[in-house]
Formats: C-alpha cells, structure tokens, sequence
C-alpha cells in the first residue's frame, strides 16, 4: 500500500541507537521530522504568543522523562514559572509523578533580570554540573537574548551558550517569540541545527495553524506547512499529503467493479476499473449523491469496505437517503460500509485527509466516496494548495487501487457542456455529467464524458430516481 | 578489563576544549578520580612518559601529534605501553582508534554516565584519593 501518509497507527518512533533520534512525543510530527529530532542537537522553537510552543515542548518532554537522566525546563522572563505549571496540567500527557524528579522546572528568570544576558551560560553549567540533563528547554530564549545589551555581547552569549551544549550531550529546545525576519539576522538561527515555526493565520471566524520546519542538519523532512490544531492531548498535527511515489513494477488494475447502478455499467463497457477515480458532475438534485450512495452500498454488499466521506447532507439526512433505498443500514454497516460526516462550515481541509487516510489505513477500504468536493474547495485558503492536494489524493487511491467517485456540484444544469473547467476532470480517469432539465425540473439525463482506458456508450442517457435508486433507462 | 595501575594515580586527558575539560574534570572528580590536561599530543607523550598515569584520555583531533598518532606511540613506547587509552572524540573513528591500540573509543558529545563508567571499567580510583574521600564524609 503507498499510503504512508501518516505514521502507521500513531505509534511514537523510539529513537534507536545509531539512528540518534530523539522523539517529539508526537507521531505525526515525528513522521515530519523524519524520525524526531537528531539527539544532541539545538533546536529552536519558535511562533508568536499562544501558538503553541510551550505545549510542544512540554508534549515532549513527559514522553521523553524517565528515570535515567532528567529534563530541565528553564523559565526565563517570557512567562512566571507558576503560570506554565498551572497551564500545563491541563494536558493529558502531563504526569505528576515525573515532577521534580524526571521532570525538573527551573525559574531563572530573577538571576537573569539581576545578572543580564551573560548568566545564562553559567546557571547552564551548573545545572549540567548538578543534574546531567539529557533535554535542556530555555522559555523563551528571546527574552535571554533581548537582555543582551549590545550585538556583541548577545553573540559572545550565543556562541558560550553553544560550545557548553555541544560539549555536552544534551539535546537543547530554545523557545522564542521570532518572526521569519530574525531567522536572519540573530545568532541563534545560524548554530541551530533545527529550527520549527508554529504559525497562526486568521480564517474568517476561525483560526489556521501551521507546523513548519525551517531546518533539520543531517536529516531529510517533510517541506512545507502543516496544518494543526490543539487538543487536550497536546498538538494535533496533520502532515501535508504529498503524491506517492509509484511501486517499482506498478500497473493498473485490470479488473472491472460494478457501479451499483442500474445500466451504468453497460455504459462503461463493465462498469469503473479498479483503482480509478470518477468525477461526478452536476447541478444540486440531479442524483449525485444516489449514484454515490448506491457505488458505496454496492461495495458494502460485495464485502468492500466503503468509505462515504459526507460534507454535504447531515448524518440524519443521509440516513433517510439509505434507507429510502430499501436498505438495512445497520447490515451494510457491519459489511463495511462507514459514513463519516463533518460540517462544511468546521472543515478543515488537512484534518480531514488525515482522518481519511487513518480511516482508509485501519479498515483496508476498496470504494471511496467523497461528496463533495466544492466543500473542501470551499474549505482551502490557498487554491494551488488544493489542486496538491487533490492530485496526491488521486495518485495515493491509484497506486493503493481504491476505487473512488468525488462529487462536483455544478451550477449549471445542463449536461451539455464539455466539463472541462473543473481542473479535477484532468485529473479523474473518468467524467460523469447529470443534469436536470424541464420546466419542472423532472427530466434527468446522465452522459459518460470520457473514460480513461475503456469505450463507453457517449449518448445523452435519461434516468430516472426511484425507492430502487437512481437507474439509467 | 581494570589493569594494574602504573606509578601516577592520574588520569592524563589531551582535550584543548574548555568546557569538556571543564566537565571532565568536575564529573571525574567526584567520582574520586584526579586529573591532568595536557594541550597537545606532543605534551600528553612528554608527561605520559614522566608521570606514567593511571589512563590517557585523549581527543583525535590535537595539535602537533593527533589523538591516534599519540595512541600508537604510547603503545610503542615500553614505558607507557601498558597505560589504558580512551579516544574520545567527535570523529566517528573507533574502528582506527582500535586500530590505533585504544583501549575504549567514546563518541562525544560527553554524557556523565558512560563516560565516567568507561573509565571506571578500566582503572580503579587510587587508593589515595579514596582515603580522602573517606575521611571528608
């Protein structure tokens, strides 16, 4: 299967020897890491106010405590000890039982108001001397390095600070409020072996958060922005789909699957190959979503496990659609039907796809269904962003040979048009037009606009919607 | 394997970065060991034929004699031949370091643990120094 999208049942990557990594205690971004942080390495940490710094730091190191050597948590002049603590117990991962023994909070925060910038590497020291900490955290670094008065005593600091830690095997987190301009212009930026930004960009009502990774010596890691969120168990990180690379030896499936309708396989010669992907297009009521429906039904009925991906109708709506087929819901759910909704006004493009492909992974799914796809187009801020996103999509169901029919409403109810706008119709192997026609809108045709590798029946075919579903005449 | 201990008590340690000196000292200190810097391969030689210490430490990359050469002239040397050798470096280089007569091969950075039980492999902490940590407690 291509589908390693997300790390195969969220397990943590246990650093092993000679690989030298050090988990983030989070599997999705471990996987964005390419295996977690290089042990011993500097890292730095860095986003605005509430983006979530802390909390990954934090996730981190409960999963790294144990009783071999402790972690210590610096707090500096960002936030009073106190209130990180407070905060912090909040979250699942936070275990008392590791406080002050695996797990040790320092506030350096008044030594350094009192001594400036340069006593930071001497409570370093000691602290090494003291505890032999195997993660050093200093919150926020940038309060350290803002107490520097001049440039050169700033550098002379970062440089001290970064000899003391190579020289000793720890791997430092430096957590700061930094701007992609400083990234730059300070010191810091330049001795880091790792540099993470946690962004936040306003949506409307609702807010986007991005997982980036600037930097990683020595490792390889997934480019570009990762959406998140933040849950009660920490970050949620949902890595960016990237196309698969296709199988060495990969051929398509030559096997044909029946489309659960009536005289739509005669059409297409069989009905859908195996592993392609169908786009059906047309205007709202002319029988999108029965088509579907009745693919994923079928699939259910033959022992396919079927994915209905719903962003359009409610779970209570959809329901009165299935069983106004005629069919025990509760049967083709045990046969491996699994409909999944999420309000088009919630989604979140990246969450979903990670859902999708979790969902996809755990129950072996052949038949995939997403109604529909102007929801999650409606759900991109970025529309090349999308387009990726769709194009690895399609290539991650070809190569795992999921067989898959995406809904596309159009506002346009004639099927006469060539369906070309659509920049999915290049991407999809096959392109079914509906439409609704007539004064009272009750005369529905569907026509087969192409099919990649096959014949198929090209005239204008009337259909028509009854208890037994939607069936060409 | 612990051998017996030459006439130093001593550890000799060529490293000229001062903060793993700094470390060195202050974690093999309290572990009862003494210890002895010396800035380049060529004065690690002059003293380890001088003092005989209990064990060389030594960095691969030093000045004037590197960490391996040093190595191979201890052991060619029937006076410091028997001295336990530790290369402790930030090369991945212990295949040569063995190569080269060392005893043990570390890779840096230091972690306190291994590197202190390294070396307690292969010496006992003098007689002397453990008296005296005795009569402080």
């Amino acid at each position: 299967m291509g589908l390693a999208v997300i790390a195969d049942d969220r397990t943590i990557q246990e650093p092993s020897e000679g690989n030298e990594r050090m988990s983030s205690g989070n599997a999705e971004a471990d996987h964005i890491l390419g295996g977690g942080f290089p042990a011993n390495s500097i890292n730095i940490i860095m986003g605005h106010p509430g983006s979530g710094k802390t909390i990954f730091a934090e996730q981190l190191i409960f999963h790294n405590a144990g009783a071999d050597r402790p972690i210590l948590y610096f707090t500096t002049l960002s936030e009073p000890l106190a209130k990180v603590v407070r905060y912090l117990q909040g979250y699942r991962f936070y275990d008392e039982n590791k406080m002050g023994t695996q797990v040790i909070y320092e506030d350096v925060g008044p030594q350094l108001a009192k001594d400036g910038a340069a006593a930071l590497v001497p409570l370093l020291k000691e602290a090494i001397k003291k505890l032999s900490p195997k993660i050093i955290v200093i919150d926020s670094f940038k309060a350290v390095h803002d107490l520097a008065a001049t440039v050169s005593e700033r550098r002379r600091m970062v440089y001290e600070m970064t000899a003391l830690l190579t020289a000793y095997g720890t791997t430092a987190f430096l957590l700061g409020e930094y701007t992609e301009e400083d990234i730059l212009r300070y010191p810091e930026f330049a001795v880091a072996d790792g540099i993470v930004e946690l962004s936040r960009r306003r949506l409307g009502n609702r807010d986007e958060r991005y997982f980036r990774i600037y930097k990683l010596r020595g490792s390889h890691y997934l480019e570009g922005a990762h959406a998140f969120s933040i849950a009660d168990s920490g970050l949620e990180i949902y890595p960016r789909l990237v196309s698969p690379p296709l199988p060495e030896g990969y051929e398509p499936v030559s096997e044909r699957i029946s489309t659960g309708v009536k005289g739509l396989d005669e059409m297409l010669h069989g009905g859908f190959w195996r592993g392609t992907t169908t786009l059906l297009k047309g205007p709202t009521g002319a029988g999108k979503t029965t088509i579907a429906l009745q693919f994923a039904l079928e699939g259910a009925r033959l022992g396919e496990p079927s994915l209905y991906m719903n962003f359009q109708e409610n779970p209570t709506q959809l329901i009165r659609t299935i069983r106004a087929l005629g069919v025990d819901l509760e049967q083709a759910q045990k046969q491996g039907l699994d409909l999944v909704y999420a309000s088009p006004v919630e989604l979140q493009i990246d969450s979903i796809i990670v859902d999708m492909f979790r969902r996809i992974q755990q129950r072996g799914v052949r038949r995939l269904v997403i109604d529909a796809l102007g929801d999650l187009a409606g759900a991109a801020t970025d529309t090349q962003r999308l387009h990726d996103y769709l194009y690895a999509l399609v290539q991650h169901f070809a190569v795992s040979t999921i067989t898959s029919v995406l809904n596309f409403e159009t506002t346009d109810s004639a099927a006469g048009g060539n369906g070309s706008q659509n920049p999915m119709s290049f991407l999809s192997d096959n392109v079914l037009l509906l439409s609704v026609e007539g004064e009272e809108r009750t005369r529905r045709t569907l026509r087969v606009l192409k099919t990649r590798g096959s014949a198929h029946d090209t005239r204008v075919r009337e259909v028509e919607i009854s208890a037994a579903g939607l069936c060409v005449l | 394997m612990q051998v017996e201990h030459p006439d130093s008590g001593a550890i000799l340690i060529a490293e000229h970065d001062q903060n793993v000196r700094e470390l060195q000292r202050y974690f093999l200190g309290k572990s009862g060991f003494t210890v002895e810097f010396a800035d380049d391969g060529r004065a690690a030689l002059e003293r380890a034929r001088l003092v005989r210490p209990a064990l060389i430490v030594t960095e691969i990359m030093i000045p004037l004699i590197d960490g391996l050469a040093l190595c191979r002239r201890l052991r060619d040397d029937p006076l410091t031949r028997d001295i336990p050798v530790v290369v402790f470096s930030f090369l991945a280089a212990e295949p040569r370091a063995r190569e080269a007569g060392a005893n043990a091969f570390l890779r840096k950075p230091l972690v306190e643990s291994t590197f202190v039980a390294t070396i307690q492999g292969l010496i006992a902490p003098s007689a002397e120094k453990k008296e005296k940590q005795w009569a402080s407690q």
